[in-house]
């Protein structure tokens, strides 16, 4: 077939490959139509990236306390002579309002260093290091976005909370995706009894309202245990409450797909259970549940954040986005010491790219939108 | 065939002022994220007052398109590129209305929907609101075009739905349509489309959706009706045997254009162009067991492209090497007494 | 019909059974027993506890027993009403629930009529002018709405409206009025108070809203009966205020069983940050004080709210759809 693509106008690509590129490449190309999808992965990948490397980035520990610091503003930088700088801070007690006033002390440039030896960490979880991208000889600190009210380095901070906040959201979907899956595909394929059963046992959970069961189920959990301990059993609860939802949409997918021709030449055709559910039912069902989760994801993300935020999730020492919200939660706090809202910033732009990610691939996977 | 159920004169002159509708040239364009679809490439047919024109062809040969375009129905990305579509509401109105002259949502184009030309639908299960009843969807074109007195329209509509057939009207205008069967809602579809008289009925389809059974009753109804009123019919289909049974004429369409045009005996005895003949013989004969039904070669090109020359060239079992393929035929007159024209080199 | 509303009244009873079952189990969870938490917060006052006492309140809850007994002493007491003396407070738990489930319900319902009057009417433009700025506008305002934390957007409204309108917020009414009969004047105190909290409340709710109509619109726009529509000649303004609409706001009207205990109990937080006396603040003191029987009273409650709400919702679905009627 000849194609005269002069006659075509410029808002026409080549189509000559149309009917024989895969689906998954109609995908990408439909996906890459929506910009603002687009930031969301590059986002996503920039913030996930940043997770994995965060002991390396983060110049202190996150719990390293230094009163003399106690809400430092963010540090000052600067050049001189041809080496990036910052400057120590002059403290002065202001009498009135008992508090320290703190100014940079310009006449004293302290040099930033990049590549330098820090506290020991463990990159990626099992690589032993102790380099650092960057921090200040000791005796001065360096606060990019200030310090809280111990003192503690709020960029520090901000990098290891994301090792939970961005994780357990990300996790507990993850679980409630297969959970309800399975469940979802067993009750819309297999009818009967077995989908009876599980739908009153979905309909029963659903009768609670979420976050007030969340926050009951949250209530219960042992107090003083370690910190993975604690973080796993939220993640239990984040998948317990999320997986019926989920359940019940895979299941109408399943159902419509077992009505289906092919699915019924299939079985006419000697196909075993297990064969008509991974060849036929999943493969159709995939996208959509990719979908769902990837739109789960942020609800999970804010869960936790309030969770911690209520003082019923993630627990101090160890370090959440939520928890460090809680030193956000007065006016004066936030007109003080505006710095101590960053985590919601990042927060905010976390979920908006996993929406704006979800929105995107549901557009693209969807052949009829 | 049921050829006495064509009118006696089948004869009628292409430039006759008494059509109801001229396209003249229609160009309509779909631009999509893969391309631009050129839906239509030209399309130009009349339809005269008070007989069925046929409109036939393949899926995706512009045949609902050539539909909607004339109620100004086209949604999303097609546009309108170029042509004409007179419309005379009554014989011999000088000068006609160009219907593309008016906007989509303008008041002047409402007054034509519904009252002047209306349309069915091919899907009947689907085309009729699931929220109101049939009374109530029916009482409303009637509300629009004919008269402000609510208990008048609702008698109306139960009058337009007894005339349909409809066994017991009353209840049937109270019921919603979920409450009905496929065959009961096409009929109440066309209680609607001819509830305030129109000039023109567009017809895409009908009964496509239907058993046999339904769909010779609705056919039955169609042209009974017609006979009737006197409203002219442009009935879209790619049922050859409908096509005889329904009626006078017919355009038969390919990839967006107009390749014959004639009367309907013509057309089943004396068609000329090669596509029509393939169309013609891919019908199944009762009686006739000679093995293969005949199929036409290779299926309608992807219709992102153009096709230089001929559209059906690549296709075509006789296609001349060297014209068909680099030169467009143009439309030429076959019999002018009987408005047989047709798109083919062979014929010109 | 009603054998439908008959139908659905009985499961709703079987069900609530079952919840109050598993909210009491979920609820007595934590370890430690009730009155050990009473006997430590004693002792922290100062005083202490008689055996007699001791033992009165052991009958009372019915410490040591087994967990169906248990469950029934505390079941048969809350439906007589009488939700038991809170440990943390000493004050009759049944007035303090009713009082501040009131305020919740009657702020949420403020906010549910908000989201409603809002997200319909701008889901509605934003599918008729799909691909224009307006909706690309929309949209980017509907991911924000979404990703914004309700008790951050508390807190800027808070400081924004104390600082740039001078106005007081926060708790229901100001001080001069608090004991005051009800009146015009404190009616005008009240909404100053609490139009920040409805805002809030509504704005995340409204935005996912808006989406989903907008999508449900854009489905139904599609659908052939809007061309009959069209084609009947109705104006386009009809077409998809009567024939579109309808048929897209089903998600919208089935929202309204889970939104409102969403809602009810999603103040929480921004509760906590307007210090507004509703249910969620209790709810969360009496978890965090291990005060569990107000907590699972309150949980059994919100879960009845969620049951109500959804027979509430089936019931306008009926209405809306005819098709729904039938089964």
């Amino acid at each position: 077939m000849a194609v005269d693509a002069t006659k075509l106008p410029n808002t026409a690509p080549a189509v000559e490959d149309v009917g024989t590129i895969p689906q998954w490449k109609l995908m990408v190309r439909r996906f890459r139509k929506s910009k603002l999808s687009v930031a969301g992965l590059i986002m996503l990948i920039v913030l996930y990236t940043l997770m994995f490397l965060s002991d390396f980035i983060a110049p202190y520990q996150h719990n390293r306390i230094d009163s003399n610091y106690a809400w430092a503003p963010p540090s000052q930088l600067g050049f001189a002579n041809g080496k990036v700088v910052t400057y120590a801070l002059k403290q002065t007690l202001d009498e009135v309002r008992f508090e320290w006033i703190y100014a940079p002390d310009l006449e004293n440039p302290i040099p930033v260093e990049f590549f330098v030896q820090g506290y020991e960490y463990r990159l990626l979880g099992f690589i032993p290091s102790k380099l650092h991208l960057f921090g200040v000889p000791d005796g001065s600190q360096i606060n990019l976005i200030g310090a809280d009210k111990d003192g503690k380095d709020v960029f520090s901070r901000l990098l290891k909370g994301s090792q939970i906040s961005l994780t357990l959201g990300f996790v507990g979907v993850l679980i409630s995706v297969i959970i309800g899956s399975i469940v979802g595909t067993a009750s819309g394929y297999f009818g009967g009894a077995i989908d009876n059963i599980i739908q009153r046992l979905i309909e029963l959970l659903r009768s609670f309202p979420d976050i007030p069961l969340f926050l009951g189920l949250a209530a219960a959990l042992p107090m003083g245990v370690p910190v993975e301990v604690r973080f796993f059993l939220i993640t239990i609860i984040i998948a317990m409450i999320g997986w019926t939802g989920l359940a019940r949409e895979v299941r109408a997918k399943v159902m419509a797909f077992r009505a289906s021709d092919y699915t019924s030449a299939a079985i006419a055709a000697g196909a075993s259970h297990w064969h008509v559910i991974t060849r036929h039912l999943i493969p159709n069902a995939m996208s959509h549940i990719i979908v769902v989760g990837t739109l789960a994801i942020p609800g999970a993300i804010g869960s936790e954040t309030a969770l911690s935020f209520l003082g019923l999730g993630i627990l101090p020492p160890a370090v959440s986005w939520g928890v460090m919200l809680r030193d956000a939660q007065t006016i004066e706090a936030i007109t003080n010491y505006p710095w101590m809202l960053l985590p919601v910033g990042v927060l905010i732009i976390a979920v908006l790219s996993f929406y704006l990610l979800g929105d995107g691939v549901r557009d693209a996977v969807d052949p009829y939108a | 065939m049921t050829t006495e159920q064509m009118a006696p004169n089948s004869s009628i002159n292409l430039t006759s002022h008494d059509d109801v509708v001229r396209v003249e040239d229609l160009k309509v364009s779909f631009y999509t994220q893969l391309g631009v679809v050129r839906a239509l490439n030209g399309v130009s047919f009349n339809i005269p007052r008070g007989r069925v024109l046929g409109i036939v062809g393949e899926s995706g040969c512009g045949k609902s398109i050539t539909g909607l375009s004339i109620m100004q129905l086209v949604v999303g990305a097609g546009r309108t590129e170029a042509g004409r579509i007179m419309f005379r509401e009554y014989a011999g109105q000088e000068p006609p209305v160009n219907i593309l002259d008016y906007g989509k949502n303008s008041p002047e184009m409402r007054k034509i929907r519904g009252n002047n030309i209306s349309m069915i639908f091919q899907e009947p299960m689907s085309s009729l609101n699931p929220c109101y009843t049939i009374g109530n969807q029916i009482e409303e074109a009637i509300l629009l075009h004919q008269t402000n007195d609510k208990s008048e329209a609702s008698k109306r509509a139960i009058e337009v739905l007894n005339k349909v057939g409809m066994p017991n009207p009353a209840r049937i205008a109270a019921s919603y349509p979920h409450e009905l069967s496929g065959g009961m809602r096409q009929r109440a579809m066309i209680a609607m489309a001819l509830s305030c008289n129109p000039t023109l009925l567009i017809a895409d389809e009908p009964t496509t959706a239907l058993d046999v059974t339904t769909e010779a009753q609705i056919l039955d109804l169609m042209r009974g009706l017609q006979s009737e009123i006197g409203t002219s019919i442009m009935f879209i289909t790619h049922n050859m045997g409908v096509v005889a049974q329904m009626c006078d004429e017919v355009a038969v369409m390919y990839m967006g254009r107009v390749v014959e045009r004639a009367t309907v005996d013509d057309i089943f005895y004396e068609p000329r162009h090669p596509y029509t003949i393939s169309l013609l013989q891919s019908i199944p004969r009762l009686g006739r067991r000679s093995g293969k039904l005949a199929s036409i070669e290779g299926s309608v090109p992807d219709p992102y492209s153009t096709t230089p020359g001929c559209s059906f060239h690549p296709r075509c079992p006789v296609a001349i090497k060297g014209l068909c393929d680099t030169i467009e035929p143009q439309e030429t007159i076959v019999d002018a007494a009987k408005g047989h024209t047709v798109r083919c080199h062979l014929n010109s | 019909m009603l054998n439908f509303i008959a139908r659905r009244l009985i499961n709703m009873v079987v069900l609530l059974v079952v919840v109050s079952f598993v909210g009491f189990f979920i609820i007595q969870l934590p370890p430690g027993s009730i009155l050990d938490v009473q006997l430590t917060k004693m002792r922290a006052m100062g005083g202490d506890i008689s055996r007699d006492q001791m033992k009165a309140m052991a009958e009372r809850y019915g410490i040591n027993q087994p967990f169906s007994t248990r469950y029934y002493k505390w079941i048969s007491r809350s439906v007589q009403g009488d939700f038991g003396t809170s440990f943390a407070t000493d004050q009759s738990v049944g007035d303090r629930i009713w009082g501040r489930l009131s305020i919740s319900l009657g702020l949420s319902l403020f906010a549910l009529l908000f989201t409603w009057l809002v997200s319909i009417p701008i889901g509605v433009y934003s599918a008729t002018h799909r691909y224009t700025v307006p909706d690309y506008i929309v949209t980017l305002f509907q991911f924000i709405g979404l990703a914004i934390p309700g008790f951050l957007l508390a807190l800027v409204m808070l400081i924004v409206a104390t600082r740039y309108f001078n106005q007081q917020v926060g708790g229901l009414y100001s001080s001069e009025y608090q004991d005051a009969p009800m009146s015009l004047a404190k009616l005008r105190n009240l909404i100053e108070h609490v139009w920040i909290a409805v805002f809030v409340l509504a704005i995340g709710a409204t935005a996912g809203l808006t989406r989903v109509m907008r999508a449900n619109l854009l489905d139904v726009l599609n659908m052939q009966y809007i061309q009959t529509a069209r084609a009947k000649g109705l104006d386009e303004a009809i077409v998809i205020w009567k024939h579109a609409v309808r048929n897209a706001i089903h998600p919208l009207v089935a929202a309204l069983g889970t939104l409102l205990p969403a809602l009810v109990v999603g103040e929480t937080l921004v509760a906590q940050v307007l210090s507004l006396p509703t249910i969620g603040p209790m709810y969360l003191d009496a978890l965090r004080q291990q005060d569990m029987y107000l907590a699972g009273t309150i949980l059994v409650l919100l879960s009845a709210l969620l049951l109500i709400g959804n027979l509430v919702s089936d019931l306008l679905l009926a209405w809306v759809d005819p098709r729904v009627r039938l089964e």
